[in-house]
């Protein structure tokens, strides 16, 4: 019985590598974006701007309180009431856009406050202006504690990206969930798209760890 | 879009959700329980002198940080059965969140374990405790203090990866969002007060933790 | 009391211990000094097996350390080990630090335990801070409580390496002289420390040793005004020049 699944299973393959592309697509797009506006939020959240900084953690806490199955139910089905129509994967890009970008945002706000405030009074003693800190003295310096748990938040992203295959977009996940209806052959199904995410995902969590282990000899040799 | 909200439906479906909302807590009460007893004895395997013992554990681990818990949700629930083992929803949704969150923790814990000062250990040597001793009165409870907050952490992510259960039919809060959207195609109604409940849990977590954290107050020893 | 006879360790190529013969007799206060690197507290990690010998024989207490059959719980309940970063656990009381290994180890009643953790905390001047945490001590306070951590196994032997090396200067004295009454009380001591004014007044012999190998083993007198060899001297006249 499973030499004939397995046959199956391979002639449906194209749609399992097209399914790759598009978790690939989601999830990269919502890297880039969410690191983008991630760090920019961050910064703001490691500064001293009250109202804003508040503003934010407001903003992030409501994500980081709710499912992202939620959130997906709530841009896709809830935009359109207010006259807001979108296709499925834009509407995916945004939701996971906005979830990597308050995790960043945690990250890197972290980050900040990690660096010791002598090294924030020594180059405000020196006359930098308040980007040239940031941009010479502070980032530098947090990068350390930032890097690791970055690389650990897209593993987390790209396995979130999956969620986005209940609104229709066909990625990976989507793409068992629809052999499984013709191949009913669980194992076999999900087995292969767990060996899918397992491929990207391996080496990232890797890198993670590594990094980290580096970051710490460098931090105690200091 | 809010001059429309009507509360009174959701007046009117308040029961359902009271009973949703118990669900969510005692599907995901049961999984955290499930996941602290796995994720300790794969941290007690990882950690173990055995080759073997640690490989299995590792690769347990591993392969369940790779993928997403949706697509482990759809591997036990269609490849259960067609490996003739026929669970209910509930049981193949706890399952998964166990397995899936046991990983999880079994990492935090090993981190826990693996930052206590090697002279610590040493101490324990020097003055004649066995290592179980060692284990009991010197690097649990100084653990304990390390990982409770990560331990809560992945508490709240269970929450949350609870919702993802709704997909497989099982009854909870994200699953009320969905019946009262699909009945009387009120999705904002249906999914907005299905988030105001998981915010209710996460701000309550949330708190516990920093209540937790100003009490770690011997950590400062380092 | 502790023999040590042609005894060789290697960390991985670095071999750290060449050929060290030594005999420690009971009651005897020795202090061992060098260079960073030579090999002095591997010296004393190795007499209650902190660390393995790969070579030769070293008794201490009539039982032979490198045997593998040697019970060494039993072994080091015998041996105090005073470290240089004290290594208290932070997550229990000063109290609770220096009764844990009497009530687990030796098996004693805990109010017994608790008179006795008293007392040895009273002896080293911290009779008032027995419910404190480590964190709410100063270093010095810190080192005395593991002295008394040590002493409340009424052991036979104490080993200290460094204890005053992660000191602030000021209270490198409240700990030494816990230990010269130590010395005073005949306890069989070994003390790696850079310490001289310590050395002076109590050790009965100075051991200094350089890259592994013994060099020079004097009583105090004599090592200060005449060392033998050229090492020494150098040695000798950095240290003194603080």
């Amino acid at each position: 019985m499973w030499g004939f699944y397995f046959e199956q299973l391979i002639d449906s393959l194209p749609i399992f590598l097209k399914g790759l592309w598009i978790t690939a697509s989601v999830s990269g797009l919502s890297l880039i974006a969410g690191s983008i506006i991630g760090f920019f939020w961050g910064i703001i959240r490691g500064g001293k701007g009250r109202i804003l900084r508040r503003l934010i953690g407001a903003w992030v806490d409501l994500i980081r309180g709710t499912p992202f199955l939620v959130q997906i139910f709530v841009i896709f089905f809830i935009f359109p009431e207010a006259g807001i129509n979108l296709e499925a994967f834009p509407a995916a890009v945004i939701a996971l856009t906005n979830l990597a970008a308050c995790f960043i945002c945690e990250i890197v706000a972290g980050g900040i406050q990690a660096v010791p405030s002598g090294q924030k009074e020594a180059a405000t003693a020196s006359g930098l202006s308040a980007y040239q800190r940031l941009r010479y003295v502070i980032l530098p310096q947090s990068m350390r504690t930032i890097l690791p748990p970055l690389v650990g938040q897209y593993v987390l992203t790209i396995k979130d990206s999956s969620i986005v295959s209940v609104i229709g977009v066909i990625d990976v996940t989507r793409a068992g969930w629809l052999t499984v209806q013709r191949i009913p052959e669980g194992v076999l199904v999900f087995g292969l798209v767990g060996i899918l995410y397992f491929v990207i995902c391996y080496p990232l969590i890797q890198l993670s760890s590594n990094l980290e282990k580096r970051m710490t000899v460098v931090a105690t040799r200091l | 879009m809010l001059e429309t909200f009507n509360f009174r439906v959701i007046l009117e479906y308040m029961p359902l959700y009271f009973k949703c909302f118990s669900a969510t807590l005692w599907l995901s009460g049961a999984g955290l329980i499930g996941a602290l007893l796995v994720g300790t004895v794969a941290c007690a395997m990882r950690l173990s002198q055995s080759r073997i013992v640690s490989l299995i554990a590792g690769v347990y681990i591993e392969s369940i940080r790779s993928t997403p818990l949706l697509a482990q949700i759809y591997f036990f629930y269609f490849g259960l059965p067609s490996l003739g083992i026929m669970f209910s929803e509930e049981v193949t949704g706890i399952f998964a969140l166990t397995l899936n969150s046991g990983a999880y923790m079994a990492e935090i814990i090993r981190a826990g374990i693996q930052s206590i000062p090697h002279g610590q250990i040493e101490a324990g040597i020097a003055s004649g405790l066995s290592y179980f001793q060692r284990m009991r009165y010197i690097i649990l409870p100084q653990a304990l203090g390390v990982t409770i907050l990560p331990l809560l952490g992945q508490g709240i992510v269970l929450v949350k990866d609870s919702s993802l259960l709704s997909l497989i039919s099982i009854m909870e809060l994200t699953r009320a969002g969905q019946i009262l959207t699909s009945e009387r195609f009120m999705p904002a109604e249906g999914f907005l007060t299905t988030a105001a409940f998981y915010l209710i849990i996460y701000y309550i977590l949330k708190g516990f933790s920093s209540w937790v954290q100003k009490r770690l107050i011997f950590r400062e020893a380092y | 009391m502790i023999t040590f006879s042609n005894v060789n360790k290697w960390f991985g190529d670095l071999h750290v211990l060449r050929d060290i013969n030594l005999s420690v007799g009971a009651g005897e206060v020795m202090v061992v000094c060098g260079p960073s690197g030579s090999g002095k507290s591997t010296l004393i990690r190795c007499i209650n097996r902190l660390e393995q010998i790969e070579e030769g024989d070293l008794i201490v207490d009539g039982m032979n350390v490198h045997d593998r059959k040697v019970n060494m719980t039993q072994l080091r309940a015998e041996i105090g080990f005073i470290f240089q970063q004290f290594n208290l656990y932070p997550h229990m009381t000063a109290l609770e630090n220096v009764i844990l290994a009497p009530t687990k180890v030796r098996k004693m009643k805990k109010d017994e335990a608790d008179k006795l953790g008293r007392e040895t905390l009273k002896r080293v001047g911290l009779g008032d801070k027995v419910d404190s945490y480590p964190a709410q001590l100063s270093g010095g306070q810190q080192q005395r409580v593991a002295i008394a951590r040590g002493l409340c196994m009424r052991p036979k032997i104490m080993l200290f390496d460094e204890p005053t090396s992660a000191l602030d200067p000021e209270m490198i004295n409240e700990v030494l002289e816990v230990m010269v009454n130590l010395a005073k009380e005949g306890m069989t001591m070994i003390v790696v420390t850079h310490e001289m004014g310590f050395a002076r007044e109590v050790a009965e012999r100075i051991l200094f040793m350089d890259e592994g190998q013994i060099v020079e083993i004097a009583p105090p007198e004599e090592f200060f005004t005449k060392p033998k060899s050229e090492r020494t001297k150098l040695f000798l006249s950095k240290i003194l020049t603080h």
